[in-house]
């Protein structure tokens, strides 16, 4: 496994069988708690139920009191198992963690097996220290204690996972699980636009960095005012404008949709040049076209 | 190169793909039909595809963005939690559990630990000369009441009620300080106190109802008797593993921390698993044995057994080998 990490935001990379990298969002201790607070109450709400339900059956008063020994197991299996069980059968999700979008992984992506579920959620007992004794805190006798949770806080802190000691011990990570959305592709009302892209040299070919650049400039561009897409285009533009031959105050925002169009939108001469059908999508044609790929545009 | 046709052609797919996702995400696996799998699974390795190409294609951002997304989604509904593998565990738990117990040095240091601050202080409460009001200082005036009176009648009576409740109350309690044991050894200290603390409190505890002048104490003796072996040997068990998991990120053997800790765990979990088992054994046998009215003898055949069984298990089973140790 490797040990650097590049990452400067909180997603990490994963490899999977299908020998494809893809991002995942990890979720720090402060996304995490309000999901452990729900476990928390559902994990009450059933403690109550049993409570009544045991109660009200009348096991209380029968025989050998069996319904106050039935209602303890059941305390013991919600306060140490709730986590593992769930987590085992409902492949990784709390009630908390469904409810906010967040699922239990193993670190390298794949799904978590029962053993490591019940573990981590085991440990979570240590993230709870250090413990401060109700006694000391107001000057009373008691044996209780507020948990201060501060190695569940400072640990995750220090690892770029996020990861609390169960998850470090057992090797799992807590990550988002959110539905995106695609854009419908930004379609250009303005006239000039394909004109001027008529006007482009037809043997400039744009790099995949300055696609890349293009593309998340158009796509915020219309978040932007007027003088800031002057300012922010000019970086780009400036440059390329004696590059085209273009006059020098054609405006800097037009040349760039000029560009994205004719890149993006237009159909250009040899369009299928590395593109596979959708019904080949092996992964040898996966390879064979991404070596294609790196050739065009190295 | 039509980035916008591009995506126009393949979002079909993955608008599809989605679809299925949230419909997997809903279902039980065993309730999905076959097609919709095939179809699934298809539909997320052409995503894969997609993805893995999105460079070539120049996709803008947030596109890319949605196919990572989308790929983890569907990656984790393809993918799902395994439950616990119960055939594996059958040689885990009879040749790798037994013969790693037998010479782990933290399982052996815990043993040493518990059972000679138990017995030591089970002494002290029985004699009453060397430490007069041990067991009281210890165990505390209120909680000595409560248990003479919850052992007052004799085991099994129709009319001692609280029996099973006992039964119910010692499974919450000394389960769960095994698990504090083994999650406060990742910490070293807190599970040292906590072992120590809970070994010196049941030493004193069973030492003052060894006492003659007590008269609870036959009753106390008929219900612990039975489960006592298991039990008190998964909390030993699950000390011992977590103090080798605290003591992996101290004594790295080279490794780094993390790395250590988790090396440590892959082979920790199993014994835990194996403490959980004895746990699991111990609350069976008291609940329904050691409530019961069935004669001392029964009980007491009960703990011979089982620690023939324990004995047999980590001498026999956990013996060191030479063609499994070098394997």
């Amino acid at each position: 496994m490797t040990r650097d990490f590049k990452q400067i935001d909180s997603t990490v990379d994963v490899k999977t069988p299908e020998n494809i990298a893809f991002q995942y969002q990890v979720v720090g201790p402060f996304r995490r708690f309000p999901a452990f607070l729900i476990d928390l109450c559902v994990r009450f709400a059933v403690w109550l139920a049993a409570l009544l339900i045991l109660s009200l059956t009348g096991a209380f008063a029968g025989i050998d009191g069996l319904g106050i020994a039935i209602w303890l197991v059941i305390w013991f299996v919600l306060e140490w198992f709730y986590g593992g069980i769930l987590e085992t059968y409902w492949n990784g999700q709390t009630v908390g963690k469904r409810l906010l979008g967040m699922r239990v992984l193993q670190v390298d992506g794949q799904p978590i097996n029962g053993l490591q579920a019940v573990m981590r959620n085991i440990l979570r007992l240590v993230d709870m220290m250090p413990l401060i004794p109700i006694g000391i805190l107001f000057g009373i006798e008691s044996i209780w204690a507020i948990p201060s949770c501060l190695i569940g806080l400072v640990v995750p802190v220090l690892n770029p996972r996020f990861q609390r000691l169960g998850d470090l011990v057992c090797g799992t990570m807590v990550i988002a699980e959110q539905r995106g959305w695609v854009n419908k592709g930004v379609a250009f009302d303005d006239p000039r636009i394909p004109q001027l892209a008529a006007l482009l040299p037809r043997n400039f070919s744009v790099s995949r960095k300055l696609g890349q650049a293009l593309a998340s400039y158009i796509e915020r561009r219309r978040f932007l005012s007027a003088p800031r897409r002057q300012e922010i285009a000019a970086n780009l533009g400036s440059l390329l404008l004696p590059r085209f031959n273009l006059p020098l105050n054609t405006s800097h925002d037009l040349l760039l949709c000029a560009l994205y169009h004719r890149t993006f939108v237009e159909s250009r001469e040899n369009p299928d040049d590395v593109r596979p059908t959708i019904g080949l999508l092996s992964q040898e044609a996966t390879r064979v076209s991404q070596s294609q790929g790196t050739g065009v545009t190295s | 190169m039509q980035v916008a046709k591009l995506i126009a052609d393949r979002q079909r797919n993955w608008t599809e793909l989605d679809r299925l996702c949230n419909e997997l995400e809903r279902r039980r696996a065993k309730k999905i039909p076959a097609e919709t799998i095939t179809r699934f699974s298809f539909l997320y390795r052409s995503a894969c595809a997609d993805l893995a190409l999105a460079d070539t294609y120049q996709l803008p951002s947030n596109t890319v963005q949605y196919l990572h997304r989308l790929v983890g989604r569907s990656h984790n509904q393809l993918y799902r939690a395994r439950s616990f593998d119960y055939q594996a565990w059958k040689t885990i738990l009879l040749e790798d559990v037994p013969q790693r117990i037998f010479r782990d040095g933290c399982v052996q240091t815990a043993f040493i630990v518990f059972w000679g601050i138990f017995l030591a202080s089970a002494y002290l409460a029985v004699s009453g000369d060397v430490w007069p009001d041990y067991a009281e200082e210890i165990l505390g005036q209120q909680q000595i009441e409560m248990m003479e009176a919850n052992f007052a009648d004799p085991i099994g009576r129709a009319n001692s009620s609280m029996n099973s409740v006992m039964a119910g109350f010692y499974i919450y309690n000394n389960a769960g300080i095994g698990l504090k044991c083994f999650a406060g050894g990742l910490l070293v200290i807190p599970g040292l106190l906590i072992t120590i603390f809970n070994a010196a409190y049941l030493g004193a505890a069973f030492g003052y109802m060894a006492r003659p002048d007590v008269a609870a104490g036959v009753n106390f003796f008929h219900f612990v008797t039975a489960h006592g072996p298991f039990e008190l040997t998964a909390i030993v068990l699950s000390a011992g593993a977590g103090l080798r998991l605290g003591l992996s990120w101290m004594m790295t053997h080279g490794l780094t921390r993390i790395d250590s800790m988790r090396e440590t765990a892959k082979e920790v979990m199993p014994v835990m698993g194996a403490a959980l088992i004895l746990f699991l054994l111990a609350a069976l046998i008291e609940g329904f044995l050691s409530p019961s009215s069935a004669p001392y003898v029964v009980k007491a055949a009960v703990a011979i057994i089982t620690s023939a069984m324990l004995m047999f298990y980590f001498v026999v089973l956990g013996y060191p080998r030479k063609t499994s140790s070098e394997t």
